[in-house]
């Protein structure tokens, strides 16, 4: 009866986890998902990125304060107040656009969507910019910025404190926005504990463990049984 | 005051579960900030161990004997919570190096908070099915703010899983030992 329900228990929660990717999490709970352009196989089911639009008001001749970010909140740009040459405008206007195609520069590996961000007047103090990535892609070492999405990417680094599964830089232009890292080198920061390709080995290990291990130890516990009842019918 | 919680069990189911719940919301919103993710953890994982100061070992489910039989249990668990990863190909993330030690961490406390002596108040309230059940729908609340709502059925499944081998076995060492394995991995 206990077993039973224990044996139900476990296949109710294989059935649950395999509905959500990669499964049970724990303590440093998973973000919620990443809507990729390009998405991984691992990714299961996918919805596309969204855009964003901000207008910024004109206070006294000032860009006011304020953030641009798609609706999914995978990118958010910050501007600081008076952040635009604003001349003969009443407000600026910034657009963050997901581009629809996943450029794979030399050299380096992206870990997130392409973000095209615009704006109508020019930029006069350096702008936040924060990414999300997925958990199932590796910790990025780097946020780059292009011109041109099929030319060349330049590193804007990263800041060292950011909330969990994002990664924050600072920049002076706008354009082009993607977090990766060199490809030439492992995944920064990252080691692989169990997961990765090493999971299925460390489960087959797992297993072959508690059978080896279970049958002496069912034997030895039958044994034990026998012999109790054995010394207990000699007692009778 | 005191003495009504302890003498009480369904005060010190309450008292209990509040203060489990309450860590646990707490650690998932500390967690937001930048570069408070691993304090976070341990601390977490500490204040949940706490939950079961003032317990006998045997009512959490703690001991020495059966104790190959106990951790080979935790391995097989271990295998059960990891098997939809592993299965899937390459759906595993990489864990930073520096998570790994909070991750035993926060694993081994919510055990003791959980399975250990939360089940053990609710028991003295309702029996064996309270305690399952409760503590289980506890452990999914509890994880209500750090994960996902589509995460929350895994949640409650794995919870379900580990109460009934405390249940069944009358032990917490295998869910250690499972939570721990598939805290690391993941």
């Amino acid at each position: 009866m206990r077993l039973a329900l224990l044996a139900a228990a476990a296949l109710a929660y294989v059935l649950a986890a395999w509905a959500v990717a990669p499964g049970f999490y724990d303590g440093f709970g998973p973000p919620a998902p990443y809507n990729f352009t390009c998405p991984p196989p691992q990714a299961g089911a996918n919805t596309k990125p969204t855009s964003g639009h901000a207008t910024i008001k004109v206070i006294n001749g000032i860009s006011d304060a304020a953030s641009a970010y798609d609706d999914d909140g995978q990118i958010v740009i910050g501007f600081l107040p008076g952040a635009f040459d604003v001349t003969g405008k009443t407000s600026v206007s910034v657009d963050v656009v997901p581009l629809d195609t996943c450029p794979k520069p030399p050299a380096i590996a992206f870990v997130t969507n392409v973000y095209h961000v615009t704006a109508d007047a020019p930029l006069l103090k350096s702008v936040t910019v924060t990414m999300r990535y997925s958990n199932l892609e590796p910790d990025p070492s780097d946020v780059y910025l292009a011109s041109d999405p099929n030319g060349t990417w330049k590193s804007l680094g990263r800041s060292s404190q950011a909330q969990p599964f994002t990664v924050n830089t600072s920049t002076t232009s706008l354009g082009y926005f993607a977090a990766g890292y060199p490809s030439a080198s492992p995944p920064p920061n990252t080691v692989t504990v169990g997961g990765g390709q090493t999971l299925p080995i460390v489960v087959a290990v797992l297993i072959v463990a508690v059978v080896l291990a279970g049958l002496p130890l069912a034997v030895v516990r039958r044994r034990r049984s026998a012999s109790s009842e054995a010394d207990a019918d000699d007692e009778a | 005051m005191i003495s009504v919680v302890v003498q009480r069990p369904l005060a010190r189911a309450l008292v209990m579960s509040a203060y489990v719940l309450g860590v646990e919301w707490a650690r998932a919103l500390v967690m937001r900030a930048p570069g408070a993710m691993f304090p976070a953890l341990i601390l977490g994982g500490a204040a949940l161990v706490l939950a079961g100061a003032g317990w006998q070992p045997k009512r959490l489910g703690i001991g020495r004997d059966r104790l190959l039989l106990r951790i080979l249990g935790g391995l097989a668990l271990g295998v059960v919570l990891l098997l939809p990863a592993a299965v899937r190909p390459g759906s595993a993330p990489l864990l930073p190096f520096g998570l790994a030690v909070a991750a035993i961490a926060i694993s081994i406390g919510e055990e003791i908070a959980f399975r250990g002596a939360l089940y053990a108040a609710l028991e003295d309230v309702g029996g064996a099915p309270v305690a399952i059940i409760g503590s289980t729908v506890l452990w999914t609340a509890a994880h209500a703010l750090s994960h996902p709502p589509a995460f929350l059925g895994a949640v409650f499944a794995a919870g379900l899983v580990l109460a009934l081998w405390r249940w069944a076995c009358r032990d917490l060492v295998g869910p250690v030992v499972g939570h721990v394995l598939a805290d690391l991995a993941l």
